[in-house]
């Protein structure tokens, strides 16, 4: 008989790893990767698996040179490299989202001491790097159903002008709303189809991967903010419409915002968080220098983290005012 | 709607043994007997080595106010007084005796004459105190002690019957096979502590016991069966209140300051058994099971009956055993000595086959899921950040002193972190 095993309770674990979470993700974002593809053509493909290897890669080898043990296996990485890929136009160059990779999983996530430990949303920050660096190449949109190939080229598409753009100058988009809900119009390659995000979501609150908090509050902010200063020459519903279903505003709030690890734990503090996601959003799309603002709210509110923790602690059971008295 | 409580999870319930009825182990040739097998202070030992002892004769004792005697579970011969080292590390000292299978009775232990009507509430903590009795749901609180520092405060008996834990069934067992001793026991602390109510609190995957309390009930309306969701830990004291009567127990106050007193199933057999046959707690059920014994079992067995004997009437090991532990999976001690003997407190022996899984290592991911089960409402996460970097004082401002050790936190955690073991670290910190 060989010695026995003695470790603190709780004894038994649920099967649900970070492993597993990481996958239910990565199947809530496959349809819109296959969307993208159907809109801008497959090139979206190659985009799409570059930035994921690379991220994979970089992860792997800075772990391998740091000699800490290799984190991949968890899968995190690889829905890193698909949120890097949706965040860019079908048409980038290819050495783009390899930088962008670099930048997020070396600088932000691995120099920070891995998962878990960065402060700042990996994928996010790569975005706006990327844009700051880069900017044309991060905004060339090609015409939606103008389908680029699996490899080759895609600059010398014709662009296109986003929704967002066109918010900016105080004109609606020329598109009916039934093109923004499904998706078939100009964008970044994972952002465009708001119906299958929203499916996603739903799949992943009904797996208990995320909760609702984020996605309803910042969604709900940017809906009521657009409803009550909208334009007076447009009417209030149609700019509403117009606001939720551009840019990344879907795509932010129910696959970014809700990181776990740049987000609040307690509802209460996701609530606040969400709402400061959506508020900014639409400060910077109103009165900033840029058209989208998702990116840059977000990562703004991940800096409120530990303060919305740790300012949202729930009352402790039996800690309540109603039980100080007794 | 069954009754509940927030925060929580429903583990994997794991209950082997529902349908095996109460088998009655054979009295084994050795028992090994605590000396402490409660809270408060232990006893001394008040027979040597070689003297003869008679089965419920009580071998410890102490001055102590909160104490509880403690009593030969098989008539035969001290052969050792021995210091064992038990489960949770602490050197507790253990008679040893031979069985010599005459199975004689102490001569104290006599059938009560008096109606239960005409006895005082100090003769009735008297018996229980008499008899030994600690919980047997595993805290193992003296209960004439919870008696005593009941009068006049509470107003409400509540009888813990939720067995949360996975894989136990000893006390739905007991249900089922004796309810009249549950209720007998119920009927002498309400007479104690002069209350006109009680509810026995049961989980409603065991609508089955329900129904045989029921029935065993009929007629008694001070008496309610009252049926709670299935969720762990609903058989935590604060968590049965709150889902029973909606109070929150304020922080760092007890049953009794909101007017309650909650006991055990087992234990209120026991007080049955102590007044009216006089017989002290010297045996009780327990739940063999687990992945690695042969036939799971639900047994009576003596007090101080080694896990050894214990697993090998039930037909051995079926594979190498890596893990033995004391009650459930939740909140269970995982032992290092096979050879360790039942106490009060054990409500079951699980044993785990050696698994060839590969651990993943550790890493927070601040997804929040312990936030979400902790039923006291804390911040579980940052307890283990904290007591990670020593900064104890920090895991103190987040409440890590009201942590229960119910275990939720760890259970859900993706991230594999051993959140519970990180908690006992800044407490045992704290403490000092």
């Amino acid at each position: 008989m060989g010695l026995l095993k003695v470790s603190a309770s709780p004894h038994i674990r649920h099967e649900d790893t970070t492993r597993v979470l990481m996958s239910d993700v990565i199947i809530a974002m496959i349809a819109l990767v296959i969307w993208g593809a159907y809109v801008f053509g497959l090139r979206v493909i190659t985009v799409t698996a570059v930035s994921v290897i690379s991220c994979v890669a970089f992860e792997f080898l800075f772990n391998l040179i740091i000699k800490k043990p290799s984190p991949v296996g968890d899968l995190s990485a690889v829905v890193s490299g698909m949120l890097l890929a949706f965040n860019l136009p079908a048409t980038i160059p290819l050495w783009i989202p390899v930088v962008g990779a670099a930048f997020a999983m070396i600088v932000v996530k691995g120099l920070f001491g891995g998962i878990g430990k960065n402060f700042m949303n990996p994928v996010l920050a790569a975005r706006v790097f990327l844009f700051a660096s880069w900017p044309s190449h991060m905004t060339n949109y090609s015409e939606p159903l103008m389908r680029l190939p699996l490899f080759g080229e895609g600059i010398d598409a014709v662009s296109s002008a986003t929704s967002l753009t066109l918010l900016k100058s105080g004109q609606l988009p020329d598109l009916s709303v039934k093109d923004m809900l499904i998706g078939n119009m100009a964008g970044c390659i994972g952002e465009i189809s708001s119906i299958l995000i929203l499916a996603g979501g739903l799949y992943l609150i009904v797996r208990r991967v995320i909760t609702w908090h984020i996605p309803v509050s910042f969604i709900g902010t940017v809906a009521i903010f657009s409803l009550i200063f909208a334009p007076s020459e447009i009417n209030a519903l149609t700019y509403m419409t117009a606001e939720l279903l551009s840019g990344g505003l879907m795509l932010g709030a129910i696959f970014m915002a809700t990181d776990y690890v740049t987000s609040p734990v307690t509802p209460k503090g996701r609530l606040i968080y969400g709402v400061g996601c959506g508020l900014l959003t639409m400060f910077i799309r109103n009165f900033g220098g840029y058209p989208e603002g998702v990116s840059f709210a977000i990562l703004i509110m991940n800096l409120f983290v530990w303060y919305l923790d740790r300012g949202t602690k729930p009352v402790k059971f039996g800690g309540g005012k109603k039980n100080a008295k007794a | 709607m069954a009754l509940t409580f927030k925060g929580g999870l429903h583990p994997n319930g794991s209950k082997i043994t529902a349908r095996f009825p109460i088998e009655v182990m054979p009295d084994p040739q050795t028992v090994s007997i605590a000396m402490s097998q409660h809270i408060g202070a232990p006893c001394t030992h008040t027979v040597k080595k070689g003297d003869r002892v008679l089965k419920g004769q009580i071998i410890g004792l102490s001055d102590s106010p909160l104490t509880c005697p403690v009593h030969a579970s098989v008539s035969g011969t001290v052969t050792s007084i021995v210091d064992r080292v038990g489960a949770a590390g602490q050197k507790i000292v253990h008679v040893v005796i031979e069985n010599d299978f005459k199975s004689e009775y102490s001569p104290d232990i006599k059938e009560n004459t008096k109606a239960l009507a005409e006895h005082s509430f100090e003769e009735i903590v008297e018996i229980v105190k008499n008899a030994g009795i600690a919980g047997m749901g595993g805290a193992s609180f003296p209960t004439y002690f919870k008696i005593a520092s009941a009068k006049d405060k509470v107003t409400k008996l509540i009888v813990n019957c939720a067995e949360c834990e996975p894989y136990i069934t000893a006390n739905h067992r007991l249900m089922l096979e004796k309810p009249e001793e549950i209720v007998k026991g119920i009927r002498i602390v309400m007479h104690a502590l002069g209350i006109q109510e009680c509810d026995v609190a049961v989980e409603d995957n065991k609508l089955d016991a329900v129904r045989v309390l029921e029935n065993t009930l009929a007629g008694d309306d001070k008496i309610k069966v009252k049926v709670l969701k299935t969720k762990y830990p609903q058989g935590d004291e604060r968590q049965l209140i709150y889902a029973l009567d909606k109070i929150e127990i304020p922080a760092g106050k007890l049953p009794a300051d909101v007017g309650r007193i909650v006991i055990n199933a087992e234990t209120s057999a026991a007080i049955c058994h102590a007044f009216y046959s006089g017989m002290p707690l010297i045996n009780r059920i327990i739940t063999v099971t687990g992945n690695c014994v042969a036939n799971p079992k639900n047994l009576l067995v003596p007090i101080g009956a080694s896990f050894t004997d214990i697993i090998e009437f039930c037909g051995g090991y079926t594979g190498e055993v890596e893990k033995i532990i004391s009650g459930g999976p939740m909140m269970g001690f995982a032992q290092w000595d096979e050879n360790a003997p039942v106490v009060k407190g054990t409500a079951s022996i699980l044993t785990f086959k050696k698994e060839n899984k590969k651990t993943a290592f550790e890493n927070c991911i601040h997804c929040g899921k312990c936030v979400g089960s902790c039923p006291m409402r804390l911040m579980p996460l940052y307890f283990a950040s904290f007591a990670k970097l020593g900064d104890f004082e920090a895991c103190r401002e987040f409440d890590v002193l009201s942590c229960v050790e119910c275990g939720c936190c760890t259970y859900q955690c993706p991230g594999n972190v051993p959140i519970v073991q990180y908690i006992r670290t800044a407490k045992g910190k704290l403490r000092k």
